[in-house]
Formats: structure tokens, C-alpha cells, sequence
């Protein structure tokens, strides 16, 4: 008896080991969440039983040390292991009902919008500033000026200014920030700052300024040109 | 019975344990989340609360939260480099009273040292640079409680917005500072409830909160003038406050009832299944 359980049990085991420590090392891919890691193990069950009960045959050989484990009767040394079971189990279930019953310690979980989308005017809008090195030139020096304290001098959101704010400021030379962008939504994001975020972009949290009050839109233009130059990234376009 | 079937019993049935223990401890919730540098927890005490003792030994028994501070860079006058880089919060209540200190290095004591808390006041979101209006999202006042080294004392102010920062009729805060081998100990107090929910953040026990804090360096340069003064400070960005509510055991409760339920639940099914053997 037991034997024909070996097999079911070293699949699972195994299954649990690829998704969690495999899956996760296979490049581009990243680690999976707990509950996804139980709805696979549980599929792998299921599929397991449902193997096993084909035949009559094949029922009994799969149950008959699994009833034999829980009764008791003719396990020799698994004795201890059963006891250790139903000791276990209990547990787990007390534990996982505290788990799921005790007041949480973590502050409430926010789900910000990193790129919202902009209103309607500032879709769609073409840089109206020539694309010249003189005023690429001017973009960074207006860039150096007014965003690299925060965004940074390598265009990396790690300016001396950005250690306390939360959301960070962006990292341009990430492609996935202004690369996944077009100007006209740098444009607007620049124009009218963290306080003009929409509700699910969490605009109470943004340090970002409403620089229309201080700088001229041909500036912001130019700091947009500035930007993608210096981080090496280029506007995301209509193909 | 052979030894080569004993082992494999053995693998059969540790693995099933393993496994009823690894599918179980996967969907169970995970453990306490890390709250240091997100959020500041207030324990309840009881006894005296150090409304005035910056140093009391009792401070201790507060866990500290660390959170960054940035220059104030958001709205002119804005400063690029300011002396605090991090500011160190640790709080208690004694459900009636909270009390919040603030531990910060700065190399010198000076008469213009300053720090700051802000709220928000009401279910309305306030953008953390004193309220700034917002374009898309109508937003509400913070509530700032304010201490200045050479006032000796704490002010409750409200804004809605850089200009507009008034300080309130009625004085709920005090505020006590020590200096001591650079470092400053700010102890903030206030009713955990008030009567002017318009213009009091109201700290419910249990209940997260948003916290914001601001720290000036009283520091003058060559010529005489504050280097950091009125918006020209260091700031953290929004994180969360909680004074805690008096501990609730019924997590065990039912984490007991439950074990003796899946207990209960064992001892049936087994006497039904030697029932069924026997038979």
C-alpha cells in the first residue's frame, strides 16, 4: 500500500517547486502570486483524481492508502506521520482563520493609475517647435533648470530633490515612462502638474509643478525635446 | 514488510503533509506587512502620556516610522536643498489624547527652527502641499499643527491652498521641542477628538489616516536672511497615521472555533470510514 500514492505526491511537489522557483528564473517572466501557485496545485489535483478514478481499479489503488492513512489500520511506522496530520490540520485551519479574521496592521492598499489618460485637448498635439539641435540644445538647458532636481541630471528621477516624494519622480531612461508616450501628453502632465492628474492618477500625492504658471508653452516644448534627446527615447508616434 | 515499501510509505505520507501545508499556507493571507517608512502607529497606553517630555523613557515603547523629506519644490517660493533629510515619527494615545514626536538631526539650534504635521480633515482628499486645489478632483483643507522653536508653543492652523494658510480660533495643539547633541525631539498634543470636524483632523481609534510632515532648518546665511522660511522647507509626501484601537482578541476566537470545527470534522469522518472498513 502507499506506493501508488508516491507518484501523485512527488507531481505535485514538483509542480509546486517549477511555478515557484522555476517559472520565476525563466527569462521575462516574473514570480507568480500565492493564489495563482494554489489555483495551479489545485488544477494539478484535480486532474490527478480525475486520472485516478478512471477505473474501479484504479479508484480503490489511489484511495485505499489514503483511507488506510486516516483509519490507521496497517500503516506500521506512518503512525507517527499520521498523528502528525491530524494534529496539522487543525492548526492550519485555525491559522488560516485568524489569518483571514484578525484586523489587518497594513495601511489601506492604493492602486494608482501611474499614466491616466489626458483630457481630450491635449491629445493628439504635434511639437510645434522645430526639431533643431539649437532648440534640442535649449530643452536641456531649460530641462537642467527646472526638472533635474528631481528627475535628474541623467534623466533617471533620481535628483538630489526626489528622495521624499512618493509616487518618485519619473524615470525618463525607463522605457516604459516617456518612451510609451506621446509629446502632447508630456505636454499636459508638464503644463498642468501633479495637481492636474484626474482622481485615479492620485493627484494629492504628486510633487510634479503646474509649471503654466511659470514657464511659457514654447519652453515646455522644448524641455520635451530636451527630455527624449537626453534620455535617449523617442515620443511614441501614430503608425 | 519490505523496508524499500516502508520508505516509500514514509515519502507518501510526509509529502501529502507537506503538501496539505504548502497548498493551505499558499492561500492563507500573507504575514503583517512591513509598516515602518509607510505608516506611523500610535499604541495606547496607559497611565500618563508624555505630552510634554519629549524624552520620556515611555517613548520606547513606540515603534518609530522613518520618512524621507524632500525640498519643498512644488509651488514658488520653492528651495532646492534644505538641512533635514529624514524625520523619525513615533506616537501614542491614551484614547483620549494623542501624542506625535518628531525626531530629527539638525546641527544647530537655532530660534527659527520649526516642524509641522498636516491632515487632511474629512473624506475629501487633500493634495499634501497645504491643500493645493486640484483640477480634476475637488479636494478638501489639511489641518496643519505647527511649533516653532522661539514660540515655545503649537499652533493649529488650516489651508486650502499656498496663500491661504490661516491659524484657527479655537487652539487645540501643544507643542513642546528639546535640542539636544543635533538632534530635535518635537512632541505634538491634541484631543483625539474634537468639536470642529471642519477644521480638526478627528483621529478614530483603528483607522488610517493620512500624515504629511514639514521640517525648518532656522539656519541664516551670510547676510543675516532665514535660508529656510514660509515654503521654503523640507517636506515628506502623504503616508499614513493610525492610532491603534484597544487590542481585539476574536481573531483567536474564531481561529479556535475553527480549529475544533476541522477537530470535530476528523473525528467524524475517520469513525465513518473504520465503520465502513469494518463493515
Amino acid at each position: 500500500m502507499g506506493g501508488s500514492l508516491v507518484r501523485p505526491v512527488l507531481l505535485i511537489l514538483s509542480m509546486y517547486v517549477f511555478l515557484k522557483f522555476v517559472v520565476p528564473n525563466i527569462p521575462g517572466s516574473a514570480p507568480l502570486p500565492s493564489s495563482l501557485i494554489f489555483l495551479y496545485l489545485m488544477l494539478t489535483t484535480t486532474g490527478i483524481v480525475i486520472f485516478a478514478t478512471l477505473s474501479r481499479e484504479s479508484k480503490d489503488a489511489f484511495f485505499a492508502p489514503i483511507l488506510n492513512f486516516l483509519t490507521g489500520e496497517n500503516i506500521g511506522a506512518m503512525q507517527a506521520a499520521r498523528y502528525g496530520f491530524l494534529i496539522l490540520f487543525p492548526l492550519l485551519v485555525g491559522w488560516q482563520t485568524y489569518g483571514s479574521t484578525a484586523t489587518s496592521d497594513a495601511p489601506p492598499a492604493e492602486n494608482r493609475t501611474i499614466h491616466p489618460a489626458p483630457p481630450g485637448e491635449y491629445t493628439g498635439l504635434s511639437n510645434p517647435v522645430s526639431k533643431t539641435p539649437e532648440n534640442i540644445m535649449q530643452g536641456k538647458g531649460f530641462y537642467a533648470a527646472f526638472c533635474s532636481p528631481c528627475h535628474g541630471g541623467k534623466f533617471d528621477g533620481k535628483g538630489p530633490a526626489a528622495r521624499g516624494f512618493n509616487p518618485p519622480p519619473a524615470n525618463f531612461s525607463d522605457p516604459t515612462t516617456i518612451a510609451m508616450l506621446q509629446e502632447s501628453y508630456l505636454f499636459w502632465r508638464i503644463k498642468k502638474g501633479g495637481v492636474g492628474l484626474p482622481i485615479e492618477g492620485m493627484p494629492w500625492k504628486s510633487a510634479m509643478p503646474r509649471w503654466e504658471v511659470e514657464l511659457p508653452d514654447e519652453w515646455i516644448w522644448k524641455i520635451i525635446m530636451g527630455e527624449y534627446d537626453g534620455a535617449h527615447q523617442s515620443p511614441r508616434t501614430w503608425e | 514488510m519490505k523496508p524499500a515499501n516502508q520508505i516509500r510509505q514514509w515519502v507518501s505520507g510526509v509529502g501529502a503533509v507537506a503538501v496539505t501545508a504548502l497548498i493551505l499556507s499558499g492561500a492563507a493571507p500573507g504575514l503583517a506587512q512591513e509598516s515602518e517608512s509607510v505608516s506611523v502607529s500610535a499604541p495606547m497606553v496607559k497611565g500618563t502620556l508624555p505630552v510634554d517630555d519629549p524624552n520620556a523613557a515611555i517613548w520606547s515603547t513606540a515603534k518609530p516610522a522613518k520618512f524621507p523629506m524632500s525640498p519643498q519644490v512644488h509651488w514658488p517660493n520653492r528651495i532646492l536643498e534644505t538641512t533635514v533629510k529624514d524625520v523619525s515619527v513615533r506616537a501614542l494615545h491614551d484614547g483620549t489624547q494623542v501624542a506625535i514626536l518628531l525626531e530629527y538631526a539638525d546641527p544647530t539650534e537655532d530660534p527659527d527652527d520649526a516642524a509641522a504635521i498636516e491632515f487632511m480633515v474629512g473624506d475629501k482628499k487633500a493634495h499634501f502641499a497645504h491643500g493645493q486645489p486640484m483640477a480634476q478632483v475637488e479636494g478638501g483643507p489639511v489641518n496643519i499643527w505647527y511649533w516653532k522653536n522661539k514660540d515655545k508653543k503649537g499652533v493649529d492652523m488650516n489651508a486650502m491652498g499656498f496663500g491661504t494658510l490661516k491659524v484657527q480660533t479655537h487652539q487645540d495643539v501643544k507643542a513642546t521641542g528639546a535640542f539636544s547633541n543635533g538632534t530635535w525631539k518635537v512632541v505634538f498634543t491634541r484631543p483625539l477628538a474634537t468639536e470642529h470636524s471642519a477644521e480638526d483632523t478627528q483621529l478614530a481609534l483603528g483607522g488610517f489616516i493620512n500624515i504629511a510632515f514639514a521640517v525648518w532648518d532656522g539656519r541664516k546665511d551670510g547676510s543675516g536672511d532665514l535660508v529656510e522660511k514660509g515654503s521654503q522647507k523640507a517636506v515628506s509626501s502623504w503616508w499614513y497615521f493610525r492610532a491603534e484601537a484597544p487590542p481585539d482578541y476574536s481573531g483567536y476566537y474564531y481561529a479556535a472555533f475553527a480549529a475544533a470545527l476541522a477537530l470535530g470534522f476528523q473525528f467524524v469522518l475517520i469513525r465513518k470510514l473504520k465503520k465502513g472498513q469494518a463493515a
